[in-house]
This record gives C-alpha cells, structure tokens and sequence, in this order.
C-alpha cells in the first residue's frame, strides 16, 4: 500500500511540472454551468421544433397567414425587439463587470437588464390587449393561435428570466458569494430568451 | 467486543470492496426501484397498443366516426384498460420512491410532499378517467352514439389536458434539485422539469382547437409533449437507479 | 428575514428557504385565480340550477371565449395551491408534544381535495368544447362540473379539524401555531361544509348557486389561505430564528 501512495505521488508531481506557467495561464473555461447550456440547448431544440411546425402550417396556408399577419403591428415588435436586446447588452456587460471585480456596476447593470425585461412584458401586455379589443383572438385562426402559444411561452421564459436575473442580483450582493459561474449562467439564459424572441420576431412579423 | 466491531468493519469493507462491482443501496429500496421501469414499461404496451390512446383518436370526426373507433377497438380497449386498473399502482409507488429520495436531499421535506401530492393528484383526471370513460364507451355495444361523443371527448381532453397538477409537480421537483446539496439528482434534470412545464403550457388550447399542431392530437400539444416526456421520464429513472445505488446500505431510516 | 451568513449553505436553511417559496407560489398564483374566477361569466351571480337546458346550452355558446380562458387557467394554475398546504404539513410534523398522525392524514386529505378541484373544471371545458352538442348532454356536464366544484367539501373539513386538533395537541412550552388558529380553522371547517348540500338541493342557499353553498364556501375557503398565509410567514420566521437561520 505505501508503494502505490509513492507511485500516486510521483504520477501526480511529474504531472503538474509537465504544464507550464503560459499553460495554466490559458486554461480555457466554459462560461457559466454545464446544466445551464444543457437548459439552452434542450430548449432551443424544442423551440426549434416549434418553429419548423410553424413554418409547415405557414407553407400549408401561405395566404391566411400573410394576411393574418398584416394585423400584428411591426413597430410594437420593433419596440420589443429593442427592449430585449437593451437587456442583453446590459446583462453582457454586467458580467464584465463582474469579471473585473467590480461588483457594484455589475449590480447596476443587472437591474438595468431586468427592467428592460419588465418594458418587453408590458409591451407585451399592451399589445395583446390592443388585439384582443380588436377581435383577434387564441381562436381565431391558425396563425392568431400560434401567436399567442409562442409569445406566450416565451413571455413564460422572460418571467422566468426575471427570476434568474433576481438571482444572480442575490448571488451579486453577497460578498461571500459572486460566483463567477452563476452569474454568467444567468447571462447564458437571458441570452437565449433575446435569441429566441428575435427568431419569433422574424418569423411571426416580419417574414412575408 | 473491538474484535467483533472490527470484524464487522472488515466485511463491510469488502462489501463496500465488491459494492464496485456489485451494487450497494438498500434491497428494500432496490425492490420498490424495478417496480418504476416494470410498471412503465406496461403503461407504454398499453397506451400505445392496446387503448389506442397515444396517439389519440382525432378530435374533428363526426359522433358516426367516434362510434367507429369505440366499436373497431372494443377488444383491445377493454384488455389494456382493465390490466391498467389493475396495475395502476405502480404510479402510486413510483411517485413514492421519488418523493423518498427527494427526502434524502437537504432541502427538507415541503417540496417532496408538493411532488407526491401533486402526482397523485394527477392519477384521476390525467390518467384513469380516460381509463373509465373508454372502459364505459365499450361496455354497452348499442350505447347512444351522443353518448358515446361525450365519453370520447371527456376522456380525451381530461388525458390530454390535465395540465396544473403535473405542472406544480415539476416545479416541487425542480426547485428541489436546484436546492439540493446531496445531489440526489443532477441540477440539469431540475431545466427538463422546467421543459415539462413548457410542454403543459403548450396544451392549454386543447380544448379550443379540433384540428392542427394544437388539437389534442397535435404535432405541439401532444407529440412533442410526448417526446419530451419520454425523455424526462428515461431521465428519472436512469438517476432513480443511481440514486438508489448510491445510497449508503446503512443511512438511517427517513423522519 | 434576514439569513445568517454562517447559515447560509446549511440544510436547515434550504429547509426554510424551500417553505418560503412553497409560501409564496400562494397569493403569485392566488391572484391569478381570482382574475380566473372574476372572469368566468357564471359567477356573478352564479348559474343557477333551476336554468333549463337550452339556456345552459345558450349560456356555454354566447360565452365560449371567457369559459375556456377562467377554466383553462384553474386548470393549469389550480394546483399550484398545493404546496402552500405542504408548508402547514411540515409545520404539523414540528409540533413537539405528539406523534405525526395528524400531519399525514392531513396530506392525504389535501391530496383528496385538489383532485375533486382539479377534475372540476375539466367538465365546464369539455362542455364548452363542442357548440353543438345536445343540450341535454350540455346540462349533464354543467350539472357535473358545478357539483364537483362546490359540493366537496370533506377533505377540507376534515384538513381543518385535523389541524384543528394537532394545534390543541401542541400543548407544550413551544408551540408551532397561535391558538387562535385551531379555533380559526374549526370555523372555517364548519363554514365550509353545509355546501356538500349542493349535491342535494336544486334551490335556495344551499344549492350550488347559493349563499351558504357558493358565497361563504368560496369566501371562507379564500379568506383561510389569505390568514394562514400572514400565520404561516410568522411561523417560518419563528422556526428559522430558533433554528439560527435567521435574525
């Protein structure tokens, strides 16, 4: 048994001298957690598969899509669109700041990205209220109905989002936390939720 | 009395020595663990095979046609769903074995209670009264087709869009395993739990639209659904085995 | 509640931590199921039994949209209630001077009543799901939804007379819950349980329409998990500073 600690020992020291000082300078880290991306990725799969099976019905009814599509309002989307990607220039450089240790802007600038998310619900909300009022309704058509199910789960990510967002604020404040990782998982899901409205966006209001 | 101790200590030190090649756990927990993939294995044969409900028969068929589904799959009906009364506690003892192992992370019990009482909630509308309304549908062969309309529907949207209950059970599940330090269950399982949510959000116009992706039989509403459930399910029982393996043969018993 | 830093990784922490959020899923998705209930257009005032078929037919075809969007939304949001009466069980499993009994018929019971609930509003979709079903069998499944919605009551009663009883049970230096709350509870189980009448009676206040049946069924019901909620926040902040969680 002394023999093997021996051997471990001498395995274990030849190891760290063969990696030099610029090697450990380099090593390469995957920003946020595994399970994260694994969230993303899944999620943008499933989205994915959203999409595709929207675009099948659109190709199978090209003309009540169009002109279905002509009562969405593109400058609401615009506005959208802009709020989302206000937050995640905010987040994105929030986790900058927490990389550079200075955790109080990187505090900032995580409630700044969050309010954006707020802006992009209550736009959110305006715009269903104006199509509602107006008679286009979940049962409307075909369109109208993948209008609501895709914004609205995406409006369930942003919710969730929100969540995270208020978590990484939690993980920021904590001097004995701040966890590199956490905060750039939070980023990670925040990132997807833009990348995914801009596909929606694309698909739903301006792809004609 | 020390040579007893150490001679205890020895033979658990070769069982824990063998543990790598044979598994530890606990053999109480190992019996009720086979039981999990034995009992899905049979709901998969009858659901799919056998009851003819996954997938399901089409919403947008006129009552002549629904009569037609009831009267072409009598048979197999009634097989399927009377084993599944029968065998239906198998559900009860897979949520049980979750909810115990929940109880072994260090978050305390609140969420393993939230998951067990929200699953067995599920067992009636989500899946027995499709059971009894299909089992009902067939038992009299000359049933009024009106009737029969109304069990087919009934039994379809309550399987198809039982939708809150499995929903707080994810959530329990997955706040859980975000919380949870013992890592009873990877923190990655907790995001295919929040999937699952996605997935019931995805079916709430079930009972608005009779045709296309969002129909109960829809590519969005019921397949994908499906496919995700198949996966999250794989998932739960593959870390159900390495949970139960994992556990220590001498952990006290559960408060 | 302020979390110690020394505790803040320990499990009795998460413990706490977990209760709050079960806590908290009660008035997020309390207010959500008010917007669902003021929304439904057979509340206000409630349907009454005495309508015939043709008009409960009617009723399920003039307000399609609005039925669908209150009952969907029991239906996906319903459940979630669930863990916020998991908090009082593991409160229960606290209370020093007795054995579990009484926190795991609680369970039971909680699960017993979210199913009737859950099944409820499954039965005024399925009547909203086809404009031309006969209204004969319309009113069948209008008869069925209202019966299960209001009539079961026993699993209530009986969650509140247990917690009634552990709480006069928990007599020792420490108890988990005010006294008052056993009494509190108690009325709130006598409040609620002469609408299991509903199954019975076609008219008057004891019908599914009326005022003992639904007012003060749904109102003792929602005033419970409001008071219980502010109980349960003092409790978990008690427990967390006696167990150096908290400040």
């Amino acid at each position: 048994m002394a023999n093997a600690e021996q051997t471990e020992a001498e395995f274990g020291a030849a190891a760290a001298s063969s990696v030099s000082g610029a090697e450990r300078q380099r090593i390469v880290h995957t920003p946020g957690d595994g399970h994260m991306w694994v969230m993303v990725l899944g999620d943008l799969i499933i989205f994915g598969a959203y999409f595709v099976i929207f675009m099948v019905y659109r190709a199978m009814n090209p003309q009540e899509f169009l002109t279905s599509q002509e009562h969405l309002n593109i400058n609401i989307g615009v506005l959208n669109t802009l709020a989302l990607l206000a937050s995640s220039w905010f987040v994105a450089r929030s986790v900058q700041a927490a990389r550079a240790g200075d955790h109080a802007r990187a505090l900032r600038l995580t409630y700044l990205g969050g309010l954006c998310g707020v802006v992009f619900i209550l736009i959110k909300a305006y715009e269903w209220s104006t199509k509602i009022a107006a008679g286009y309704t979940i049962s409307s058509n075909e369109f109208f109905m993948f209008y609501y199910m895709l914004t609205g789960v995406h409006l369930f990510h942003v919710s969730l989002g929100l969540l995270i967002l208020g978590i990484t604020v939690r993980e920021l404040r904590n001097p004995r936390r701040r966890r590199m990782f956490m905060v750039e998982a939070g980023a990670t899901y925040w990132h997807m939720v833009d990348l995914l409205w801009i596909v929606i966006f694309a698909l739903l209001y301006v792809m004609r | 009395m020390s040579s007893t101790i150490s001679a205890r200590s020895s033979s658990s030190a070769d069982v824990a020595d063998a543990g790598s090649a044979r598994r530890a756990g606990k053999r109480d927990v190992w019996l009720v663990f086979w039981i999990v993939p034995a009992f899905y294995t049979a709901f998969g044969v009858i659901f799919f095979a056998l009851a003819r409900v996954m997938p399901p028969p089409r919403p947008d068929v006129t009552t002549d046609q629904m009569v037609h589904f009831f009267h072409a799959h009598t048979l197999t009906i009634k097989i399927g769903f009377g084993v599944l009364v029968l065998i239906v506690g198998g559900a009860g003892i897979a949520n049980g074995i979750v909810a115990y192992h929940m109880k072994r992370m260090t978050v305390g019990s609140v969420m393993a209670y939230g998951y067990l009482g929200a699953m067995s909630v599920g067992a009636l509308p989500g899946c027995l009264l499709v059971a009894f309304c299909f089992l009902t549908a067939v038992y009299r062969p000359d049933r009024d087709p009106h009737l029969l309309a109304l069990l087919y529907d009934l039994g379809l949207l309550s399987y198809v869009g039982s939708l809150g209950c499995f929903s707080t059970a994810y959530f329990a599940f997955a706040v859980a395993i975000l919380y949870d330090k013992n890592e009873i269950f990877p923190k990655w399982l907790a995001y295919v739990s929040i999937w699952q949510i996605v997935t019931e959000i995805m079916a709430m116009p079930v009972f608005i639209s009779k045709a296309g992706p969002f129909a109960w039989n829809g590519s969005i509403a019921f397949w994908l659904g499906v496919v995700v459930f198949g996966f999250w399910l794989s998932c739960v029982i593959v870390f159900l085995m390495k949970a139960t393996e994992r556990q220590p043969i001498d952990e006290p018993p559960l408060d | 509640m302020q979390i110690l830093a020394e505790a803040e990784d320990l499990p009795k922490t998460a413990n706490i931590k977990t209760q709050l959020i079960s806590l908290w899923t009660a008035p997020a998705f309390g207010i959500v199921l008010m917007i669902a209930f003021l929304a439904f257009p057979g509340f206000f005032p409630p349907m009454s039994p005495d309508m015939t078929a043709d008009q409960v037919a009617k009723f399920y075809s003039d307000h399609t949209a609005l039925i669908r969007f209150s009952m969907i939304t029991f239906n996906l949001c319903g459940i979630m209630l669930l863990p916020f009466f998991m908090v009082i069980v593991v409160q229960m499993k606290r209370m020093a001077t007795q054995s579990h009994i009484f926190a795991y018929s609680y369970l039971t019971a909680a699960v017993s009543g979210a199913t009737l609930f859950a099944l409820a509003d499954i039965f005024y979709l399925v009547a909203a799901f086809r404009p031309d079903r006969s209204p004969e069998l319309v009113m069948l499944l209008n008869d069925m939804a209202w019966m299960i919605f209001i009539a079961p009551v026993g699993a209530f009663v009986a969650m509140n007379l247990l917690l009634g009883a552990a709480i006069y049970f928990d007599d020792g230096p420490t108890p988990v819950f005010p006294r008052w709350v056993g009494h509190y509870a108690i009325m709130t189980a006598l409040a609620m349980a002469p609408a299991a009448a509903a199954a019975v009676f076609t008219t008057g206040p004891l019908a599914w329409n009326g005022a003992v049946s639904f007012w003060l069924r749904n109102g003792a019901f929602a005033l419970f998990v409001v008071v219980m909620f502010f109980v349960l926040r003092n409790v978990l902040h008690r427990q967390a500073v006696d167990e150096g969680v908290a400040t």
